[in-house]
């Protein structure tokens, strides 16, 4: 990106170098993230197609649960802190109002991993009963060890720290500045924190008053149900936690990356307070084939569910038209001629537009788990990772990845250490996702389940109406493999780049919307009413259910025994014991 | 932000009134298309790809 990038404007790095300290810090440790996430991806894919097993399958529960919360916790909310802090910073002009502060919230986050991870590779250990298979989608009957809970209710705090953060930054502004208008990326900020706030209270009531006491046995049992929908309250919201970031890249660096200008502010804009609405209201659609819970609030969440296309689809629209917005300005023609005059050979530009193609097909099989009767034929099947490796996996992975080859520039003054590796590299994920997750979305159908170690049996086949079931495992072990070989071209050319000299004037300015936010009511910016409603939509979505869950089956539960995941450690490192006690007996007794 | 960044390679300056996105509308088209084509394909997935649910 040289030619580009000595434009003699200062880096983020020149006018807040305090600030790039932590944007940094917060990058490389979800780098670390994926990079480890990466491994356990490679084991898994090798293993469940049997192709290579590495390890025992009883172990794969483990490999699940690192690869599962290394990626979409640390990874992606570690990217998202960092990447906010530099928005954050950036848009509204000024360094944040403490520094300490703000390494005080990125250091709670890393302790907080630490303890989780701990917890989770604790389970390759049978001489410790520190453990925690549970996967990513932690909630009971099945049980970790207090470590992991804790870990998480620590990360989760230093998030709520990292948006008081950007509020407080916010406000100090907004002090000096009453009569402006909240920067776009600023608002994209504090509404995706906002919509953040709102979702963990799930999380957090299920981990701090549930899961937590239950682990330490300060509970004998709870109610399954319950934290499961407490879980969901919070799990679908997730996703875009992870997937806000992507949007703010696409709508305020990305134009700039094509060579044109935002198509509008105003659109940007309710597309993330229509996010901050609805995406916590749905997360019963996780739930359809849970008994406990009625029909009609699952199809209360199903509609919910729908009208999230909504704000995706205007995103497609307004990022569409500002990437064309560039090609012509770059002197492209006709209908889709213009797509000959981008940028093809920017590896953040192509990165980021071949995320949003998979994104796409992402969207359609999202319809598909969404529908509330289809959703039954795909419920638990492979077809589900499939689809959350097209969203999550590449739409916001793949995304950030190639925001990385444009942003670091801008925190360290140094340029990118390839340019042709970083384009080979989100090419090779792409073309690696395409195959593993057609193969993961074909085997779905056939009926081939997920979080399956061995999903082979005696006696039954699985009926490939096309092709094999062997053909699509080498398919979904290629697509592994090169997912994986994608992610350490990415991490190592990142690495590299701190051996290339130190440049001045590589700022990257972005430019004005062609609409701007003075086309739009200034209601948009109010906060406070955004907020408020998306509380009561979620007091309407959540009410009925919640109180006829526990009105059921009481807030302890209907008397689920816990499955602790610390079962077959523990046993294994009794049974010797007891084994060498009782020779160790018999030799004495005669 | 910033005031317009005209890029290198910018071969013209294009206003919000001169620009109509016409080849956005086309790929728009296209996706709605494609979604299309999946959910009749997807009927015949579901349903006749699969024997007759009975619902007691």
């Amino acid at each position: 990106m040289s030619e580009q990038l000595e434009s003699g404007a200062p880096t983020f790095l020149d006018k807040f170098p305090d600030e790039a300290a932590v944007v940094r810090a917060a990058l490389w440790s979800s780098f670390i993230a994926l990079a480890l996430g990466a491994v356990f991806g490679l084991i898994q894919a090798l293993h469940r197609t049997d192709v290579l097993r590495l390890i025992d399958s009883t172990d794969y529960y483990t490999v699940l649960t690192a690869h599962g919360v290394l990626m979409v916790v640390s990874f992606t909310i570690f990217f998202l802190v960092g990447l906010f802090t530099w928005a954050t910073v950036r848009s509204f002009d000024r360094g944040v109002e403490s520094i300490r502060y703000t390494w005080t919230w990125y250091g709670l986050m890393v302790a907080g991993t630490l303890m989780a991870v701990v917890a989770i590779l604790g389970g390759f250990v049978p001489q410790t009963d520190i453990s925690a298979d549970v996967l990513f989608t932690f909630y009971a009957p099945m049980q970790a060890h207090p470590l992991f809970y804790g870990g998480l209710a620590i990360f989760v705090i230093g998030t709520w720290l990292a948006g008081a953060d950007y509020i407080w930054t916010w406000r100090a502004w907004a002090a000096e500045n009453p009569d402006e208008r909240i920067p776009l990326q600023g608002f994209m900020v504090l509404t995706t924190m906002l919509m953040w706030y709102v979702a963990t209270i799930g999380i957090a009531i299920a981990v701090v008053a549930f899961l937590l006491p239950w682990s330490l046995g300060l509970f004998d049992q709870i109610n399954p149900l319950l934290t499961r929908t407490l879980f969901w309250f919070w799990g679908h919201p997730v996703v875009y936690f992870w997937l806000m970031p992507a949007y703010l890249l696409w709508y305020t660096v990305l134009p700039t990356i094509a060579g044109g200008r935002l198509f509008s502010d105003p659109l940007g804009r309710v597309v993330f307070v229509l996010f901050l609405l609805l995406s916590t209201p749905v997360g019963i659609h996780h739930q359809y084939v849970d008994p406990g819970i009625a029909e009609g609030f699952k199809t209360i969440a199903m509609t919910n569910t729908m009208f999230l296309l909504l704000p995706s689809l205007l995103t497609a629209f307004t990022v569409v038209a500002s990437v064309e917005h560039g090609a012509r300005q770059r002197g492209g023609t006709g209908l889709l001629g213009w797509l000959r005059a981008l940028p093809w050979r920017n590896p953040a530009f192509t990165g980021m537009m071949l995320a949003g193609l998979m994104f796409a097909a992402g969207g359609f099989s999202g319809m598909i788990n969404a529908g509330m009767n289809i959703n039954y034929l795909v419920h638990n099947t492979i077809w589900v990772p499939g689809h959350f490796h097209l969203t999550v996996g590449t739409a916001v992975a793949l995304t950030l990845m190639a925001a990385t080859y444009w942003l670091w520039p801008q925190l360290t003054n140094r340029r990118l250490y390839s340019r042709p590796i970083g384009l080979a590299q989100v090419v090779i994920w792409f073309v690696g996702m395409g195959l593993m997750s057609n193969a993961m979305h074909v085997q779905g159908l056939f009926g081939i389940p997920r979080r399956t170690a061995e999903p082979q049996y005696e006696g039954f086949d699985f009926v490939a109406s096309f092709g094999s079931v062997s053909e699509l495992n080498l398919q979904l072990a290629i697509g592994g493999t090169l997912l994986f070989i994608s992610t350490m071209l990415f991490v190592t050319n990142i690495a590299l780049s701190a051996g290339t000299p130190k440049l001045s004037g590589i700022g990257q300015p972005l430019s004005e919307p062609l609409s701007t936010v003075d086309d739009s009511p200034e209601i948009l910016d109010n906060l406070k009413l955004w907020f408020g409603i998306a509380l009561v939509l979620v007091v309407l979505a959540y009410a009925l259910p919640l109180a006829s869950i526990i009105d059921r089956g009481g807030l302890l539960g209907p008397g689920v025994d816990p499955v602790p995941m610390i079962v077959e450690p523990v046993a294994a490192t009794i049974e010797p014991t007891l084994g060498r006690l009782a020779a160790a007996v018999g030799s004495v007794v005669p | 932000m910033v005031p317009t960044m005209s890029g290198e390679n910018t071969v013209r300056e294009i206003g919000h009134d001169e620009f109509d996105p016409k080849g956005t509308l086309v790929l728009i088209l296209v996706y709605f298309g494609v979604l299309s084509v999946m959910w009749v394909f997807m009927y015949f997935v579901e349903f006749l790809g699969n024997d007759l649910t009975v619902l007691v």
